[in-house]
């Protein structure tokens, strides 16, 4: 057993669907969270360009005439108020700078400047990132005067965007973490859902652990058979240990019954020895007392030939092929018992018209008809009629053993295939049966696939019905 | 003594009857099925029933049980090829006295009938004393201050049946009813005659022990009162 155990790896159903729950939760919340960072950086992304647009153009409105001869523009620091760490630059069209981020350095402000098309992009320094923003706006100046100064400029404005990657990482970090929160509740409620759910398949294995040859007992719970999955293992389970217990109860009750043949046999055999050895007899007495051993023996030889033949013909069933021809079979038994049927004075009648052939061994269809003859024979009464039918019918092969005897009592007639049954016991005995001739019969008949019937009333006789599968190809071998 | 015995074996039933008659002196009949062994049964005449279990008809512990519900209290002894405790113990319950396993000993059945008997009688081993006679049911012989006294077998049988019930009267009725079996011809006279030649042997080894005749009534076994 535990070898077994051993040999076949075993993998826990409960805990192989846990598993395989969890990992596709684990995939679904990395999903959800890389597609909910995207797109949380995406808006991100899109509000810092706007939040870029929105100060480049505050830069732009801080454009202020200069009042100088040449009447150019300059930028006025004092009415902006920009984050320190922004870099802008406004540049003339000429490309003169015309004001720039007060704290910039010379290296950012360079950067900051080379070419580039208008529009947003990006540029780093050193280890420090950042976005940038270019475009050609038009300021106008002393707009009370005759409409006033349009003055084209090009503003540079850049930010830098490591606190928008500060923002992606705490992002990151909670949807990681609700992630494994939320995959450690449901988790645990899974793994309590599912103990729940699967311990009708628990209960089941105990149970039906507790089964062995001594205990049979097999009730499926409730719980069991209320769930769909389970419920046909379990109902089938029960039929088959219901069957193996009747099959095994059967057994147990035919080896009781053999034993207590055999050891009546031996009883009478042994008493009959001691009872002879008791106190010294007369040489008369001594040959009495012999042959009356010799027939005790005898008895006991054919009750154990008999239970011998039973036990090979179930111990496997007709090898294919094996057959032989019914009709012969039954007159060479008829010719046989033809003494028999003389001494007891019966009228021993065959009609088989055809050669039929039927898949039995030789040997079995022999045993067979002779056991059915001469119990036709010792149950006739003289004067009477036992009379054999051999006939070919829809597709089996028919036949029928009937005597006029005093038929069999209708209380013992369902017994009478079983083994050891005998419905007179003395007369029986007397006769030298030992209850296995029908049982034998039966055997031999249910072997080759056929079946077996009697029908009887007391005082009219009793009629043997055996059917077997016909042979199609044979009548002429 | 008389036995009963039922067993659907007729050869073992024979064998055992003859074994009684031949080592016991006890008279034995046969029943082939549980009915009639029951319906003998009802007689009262068996100092001892062997009963085999499995019977055609009604088995061996119906049997049992029929002649204790009647306060019967004939020992009982049963033959069983099935000796399963559980069926011991049932029997043994339901009121039976012993039990052997077939096969069984001839000899041991014997033994066993005969401490069976003198146990339903009250004696508890096997030789019996009366005044100076004493018998010795395994030997089946009696001697009179330790000299045999020769005894025909039904001379025997009669002193053994009184001498277990000594100064009790018993009609001739009794002994006849328990001193033969059922192919006997039954014949007071009979008993009256060898009462007669059993008085004269033990008057010939000059034994005060006597069996008086009491007519009408029966047999009494009278030892001298100081010696009982």
């Amino acid at each position: 057993m535990k070898a077994a155990a051993n040999a076949i790896k075993t993998h826990s159903l409960s805990r192989q669907l846990i598993g395989g729950v969890l990992l596709a939760e684990l995939l679904c919340a990395a999903l959800f969270s890389a597609a909910a960072i995207g797109h949380e950086m995406h808006g991100r992304r899109r509000a810092f360009d706007v939040m870029l647009r929105g100060r480049a153009d505050s830069l732009l409105g801080a454009v202020r005439d200069a009042e100088d001869p040449e009447d150019n523009v300059t930028v006025d620091p004092a009415e902006l108020v920009l984050p320190a760490q922004d870099l802008y630059e406004v540049l003339s069209p000429s490309g003169r700078v015309l004001g720039h981020s007060p704290a910039s350095s010379a290296d950012l402000l360079a950067a900051l400047s080379t070419p580039h098309p208008p529009g947003y992009f990006n540029f780093r320094v050193g280890r420090e990132h950042y976005r940038a923003l270019r475009f050609d706006g038009v300021r106008v100046i002393d707009r009370e005067d005759n409409g006033g100064l349009r003055r084209p400029v090009t503003v540079l404005y850049a930010a830098p965007t490591w606190y928008l990657w500060r923002e992606a990482v705490e992002a990151v970090q909670f949807y990681l973490l609700a992630g494994a929160l939320l995959l450690a509740v449901t988790g645990i409620a899974l793994v309590w859902f599912l103990r729940r759910r699967l311990s009708p398949l628990q209960e089941l294995a105990a149970i039906a652990g507790r089964v062995s040859a001594r205990s049979w007992e097999f009730v499926p719970p409730a719980a069991v058979l209320r769930t769909t999955e389970l419920a046909p293992i379990a109902l089938s389970m029960e039929e088959l240990l219901k069957g193996l217990q009747l099959a095994f109860e059967r057994q147990r009750q035919l080896t009781g019954d053999a034993a207590h043949e055999l050891k009546t046999s031996i009883a009478v055999l042994k008493s009959s020895l001691q009872l002879l050895s008791m106190v010294p007899r007369t040489a008369e007495q001594y040959e009495a007392g012999l042959e009356g051993l010799l027939l005790d023996s005898a008895r006991m030889e054919e009750l154990v030939s008999r239970m011998l033949t039973l036990a090979r013909l179930e111990e496997a069933p007709v090898e294919l092929g094996e057959s032989c021809e019914l009709q012969s079979v039954v007159r060479q038994v008829a010719e046989r018992l033809r003494p028999l049927a003389e001494l007891k004075q019966v009228v021993l009648d065959v009609s088989a018209a055809e050669p039929l052939v039927v898949a039995l061994p030789a040997g079995d269809a022999d045993l067979l008809c002779s056991s059915l003859l001469v119990n036709a024979l010792q149950h006739s009464s003289p004067n009477g009629r036992v009379s054999v039918l051999v006939r070919a019918l829809d597709g089996v092969t028919e036949m029928r053993v009937a005597d006029q005897g005093d038929g069999i009592p209708a209380s013992a007639l369902p017994h009478v295939f079983e083994r050891f049954f005998r419905a007179d016991r003395s007369r029986s005995r007397a006769s030298g049966g030992a209850g296995l001739g029908l049982s034998i019969c039966k055997a031999i008949v249910e072997r080759a696939n056929g079946t077996i019937h009697i029908h009887s009333a007391v005082g009219t006789g009793t009629e043997v019905t055996v059917t077997l599968p016909a042979r199609q190809n044979s009548a002429q071998n | 003594m008389r036995v009963l015995v039922v067993e659907d074996e007729t050869r073992l039933a024979n064998n055992i009857a003859e074994a009684l008659r031949e080592r016991c002196g006890f008279a034995v009949d046969c029943a082939e099925n549980g009915t009639d062994g029951a319906a003998l049964t009802e007689f009262k005449h068996y100092d001892l029933l062997l009963l085999d279990l499995m019977l055609p008809g009604l088995d061996g512990l119906s049997i049992v049980r029929q002649v204790r519900r009647r306060k019967d209290m004939t020992p009982i002894l049963i033959l069983t090829a099935r000796d399963q405790p559980a069926q011991v113990v049932e029997l043994l319950n339901a009121g039976a006295d012993d039990y052997l396993a077939k096969p069984f000993d001839l000899g041991e059945l014997l033994a066993r009938a005969m401490a069976l008997i003198r146990r339903g009688k009250g004696a508890s081993q096997p030789v019996l004393t009366v005044g100076r006679i004493s018998l010795n049911t395994v030997e089946q012989t009696v001697r009179c201050a330790g000299d045999l006294i020769d005894l025909s077998p039904t001379e025997y049988r009669l002193l053994e049946y009184l001498i277990f019930r000594p100064r009790a009267i018993v009609s001739a009725r009794e002994l006849l009813e328990h001193l033969y079996d059922y192919n006997w011809q039954h014949h007071s006279n009979v008993i009256e005659a060898h009462i007669s030649n059993l008085r004269k042997k033990l008057r010939a080894v000059g034994e005060e022990t006597s069996i008086v005749t009491l007519r009408g009534r029966g047999y009494r076994l009278e030892a001298p009162e100081q010696q009982l």
